[in-house]
């Protein structure tokens, strides 16, 4: 294991390394570009073996890495910001096709090019597991993992981490880099599950026949790959009658489920083999006798420990969640602490306009069944790149905690 | 530099050279006298089934039963990524020699997905792209694409007292793909198997990016009798209409039918619907940009070009 300070986007780059990708397709994009430009100095001098497709746009670059890794390649790309948003078609697809593709985004606006993350909100419904970095080792690191979780064969989804623009992925830091052995022991070679050679479709369209015309459940895939419409000759087959359309849908939600206990068990071996966990979905910091918790994602999680031990010192009972998985969203997570707890404050980095921040929403909606619910309170930080100071999250806890002592909210939401 | 070198290797196809072994399933839901269905047969019958298809929105996913691997890109306009995509993954694996064909509209080709086309051309991918052309979104109800022909009538470019159908003329394409100075270049017409197949065996060999745009006649949305698919495809390149050519390392060009006199091009639009309100005007302005164009491409028929 060697050590090296380094940009977030050289954490980024080296990840991608390790897992011994071998398609990497980008199109340049600050704050994402130097990730592209150290995996095409990877590739020129030799240390990765891998097609690298410069491509013409975000949307042909998620579309090389789809088709690639129906093929059997081990995909990679990373973007940011509006290059993300005019992926977005194509992100549905490569979920659709459930392939097990991995995107690095350097988080960054879509109102100014300051670092939020209404970019990768903006693709939640897209089916994509989406992961959120607090420093440039956790970015390494869950580069890695990320190959580990789309792989298995329960969760088959494509998944996208976000690292903040400028402040990780432009900033330097020590990041350990471990060994390519223990990395290839960890993550074992990928092998497509699509039907792709010629010589074998016959024998395959029979098999698939009978598979049919067995009647199987209607609301389970008949077919032996996880998205049979790659075969658009038996399309209309789908269609006929006694077929559920809605199982894509269904089976994808499943997969997105089944996923929570993926991340968590892939977390935990990296742990066993590698020494560092980031606690699965969620990241719980002094939580152990707290009565507040904070809910931060990203970099205003590191801010937020900080900040946390500022007031531990003056005996303050306020613990950190760090959300690491927004999707798939760690609901039964936050049951657990909503019972523990009696005010929660979310720090959303992101906004729903017309309904409000993103999180806080959600993890309302995941407390709702509990018989006694801690109070929610909602703050809006960091959009559009607006520092985050110490201080001001600071004042979020304080504030909570003061709404905790009092029982009586003010305002349930606050802009900082 | 002449091309004779290519034309003494290059065997004349003959009817019976034709390969007998279909790729195509029998039963096929596209309209009577589908040109483009036609287009798809003789495609995969020339490559063989050592290929795959990948194909986007338009008639074709829903009329093709081609025995090879076939892949739906989820994205209309994705077609050549989705096929540059493919051709890495199949050179990862070690198998270059599976051909990644595409079978695409005129939309997805001249229209939406022309930016990733050319920059697929420009990387000079090893794709095999045919697009059959039936000169507008015939898919969705026969709208005006950029392939249109100059006085068609369209959904989207009706007759009327303001509006005389297409106001433009066809995009030029294979032209633009030539001058990206990618290996391989053709036009072919349904009506013309022979030079279809022999064009798509000799581009298979080729390693690299190889384009061929069918003219693939729509009785539905031009407006003839489906028994007359085949008359109109072959008046169109008769009269000028549909050249037959190829254009190798973008540069060599060869016309590759020349009919000793062209018929009058009116011959091929009276039978179509979506060119019946032509004034004796309109028509003389359609076949004198014909002569025109036929007598530029006989200038540069056996030339290097560009």
């Amino acid at each position: 294991m060697k050590s090296e300070v380094m940009v977030g986007n050289k954490a980024v780059a080296y990840s991608a390394k390790l897992a011994r990708v071998n398609l990497i397709a980008a199109y340049p994009i600050t704050p994402q570009t130097t990730i592209v430009q150290y995996l095409s100095e990877f590739v020129a001098n030799g240390e990765i073996k891998a097609e690298f497709v410069n491509v013409e746009g975000e949307i042909t670059a998620q579309l090389v890495c789809m088709a690639g890794s129906i093929a059997g390649a081990r995909a990679f790309t990373a973007t940011s910001g509006p290059g993300l948003i005019y992926m977005h078609h194509a992100l549905h697809g490569t979920a659709r096709y459930r392939l097990p593709v991995v995107m690095a985004v350097a988080n960054r606006g879509v109102r100014t090019m300051g670092p939020d993350h209404t970019d990768m909100m903006d693709q939640r419904d897209t089916g994509w597991i989406q992961l959120y970095c607090e420093n440039n080792q956790e970015a390494l690191d869950t580069g890695i993992m990320a190959y580990k979780i789309a792989e298995d064969e329960r969760v088959r989804l494509p998944v996208s981490y976000g690292l903040d623009g400028y402040v990780l992925s432009y900033t330097a830091e020590p990041v350990e880099i471990p060994e390519q052995k223990e990395v290839d022991d960890f993550l074992p070679p990928y092998k497509s599950t699509y039907p792709v050679l010629p010589e074998n479709f016959d024998a395959e369209i029979e098999d698939y026949k009978k598979h049919w015309l067995k009647g199987k459940s209607i609301n389970e895939p008949f077919t032996p790959y996880p998205a049979d419409e790659s075969f658009s000759h038996l399309t209309m087959v789908n269609w006929g009658p006694g077929h559920d359309q809605q199982w894509r849908w269904r089976s994808h939600q499943e997969a997105m489920m089944k996923a929570k206990q993926v991340i968590k068990e892939v977390d935990e071996e990296y742990g066993r083999r590698f020494g560092r966990s980031y606690g699965g979905l969620v990241d719980e910091y002094r939580c152990e006798d707290a009565d507040v918790v904070i809910v931060a994602m990203g970099t205003i999680a590191s801010t937020a420990r900080v900040a946390i031990d500022n007031l531990r010192r003056e005996g303050k009972p306020i613990g950190l969640v760090k959300l690491k998985s927004f999707r798939p969203f760690p609901k039964e997570e936050f049951e657990r602490i909503g019972k523990t707890v009696s005010t929660i404050g979310v720090l959303d980095r992101n906004i729903s306009l017309g309904e409000g921040g993103i999180v806080y929403n959600s993890i309302r909606s995941a407390i709702y069944d509990l018989e006694e619910k801690p109070l929610v309170l909602g703050y809006h930080l960091g959009l559009a790149g607006k520092e985050v100071r110490l201080r001001d999250v600071e004042q979020i806890a304080e504030r909570t905690l003061k709404t905790a002592n009092e029982k009586k909210v003010e305002t349930f939401v606050t802009w900082i | 530099m002449d091309i004779n070198g290519d034309e003494i290797m290059r065997k004349k196809m003959s009817i019976r050279d034709i390969p007998k072994e279909e790729a195509m399933w029998p039963g096929n839901p596209a309209c009577q006298g589908c040109g483009g269905s036609l287009a798809g047969r003789l495609v995969y019958k020339a490559l063989g089934r050592n290929s795959v298809r990948v194909e986007i929105a338009s008639c074709a996913p829903g009329f093709m039963n081609i025995r090879v691997p076939s892949f739906y890109a989820p994205a209309f306009e994705g077609a050549a990524a989705f096929m540059t995509g493919l051709a890495r993954g199949y050179k990862l694996m070690g198998r270059e020699d599976v051909v990644i064909a595409g079978l695409i509209g005129d939309g997805g080709t001249v229209d939406i997905g022309f930016q990733g086309l050319s920059a697929a051309a420009e990387r000079n991918e090893n794709i095999f792209w045919f697009t059959y052309d039936n000169e507008a979104y015939m898919n969705t109800g026969g709208q005006r694409s950029s392939a249109t022909p100059l006085f068609a009538r369209t959904a989207t470019t009706p007759i009327s007292d303001t509006s005389r159908g297409k106001a433009e003329e066809k995009k030029n394409v294979p032209l633009i793909l030539a001058i990206h100075r990618v290996p391989y270049v053709a036009t072919a017409s349904v009506a013309y198997p022979e030079d279809l197949i022999e064009k798509i065996q000799y581009g298979k060999e080729i390693k690299g990016f190889r384009y061929m745009q069918i003219n693939s006649p729509c009785p539905t949305g031009w407006g003839f009798e489906p028994k007359d698919s085949i008359k109109v495809a072959r008046l169109s390149v008769e009269s000028g209409l549909w050249p037959l050519y190829e254009i190798l390392e973008g540069r060599r060009f060869r016309l590759t039918y020349k009919p000793k006199e062209l018929k009058p091009v009116t011959e091929a639009l009276k039978i179509q619907g979506r060119f019946r309100h032509l004034s004796t005007e309109e028509s003389n302005t359609i076949q004198e940009k014909t002569i025109n164009n036929w007598e530029r491409l006989l200038d540069m028929d056996g030339k290097e070009i560009f």
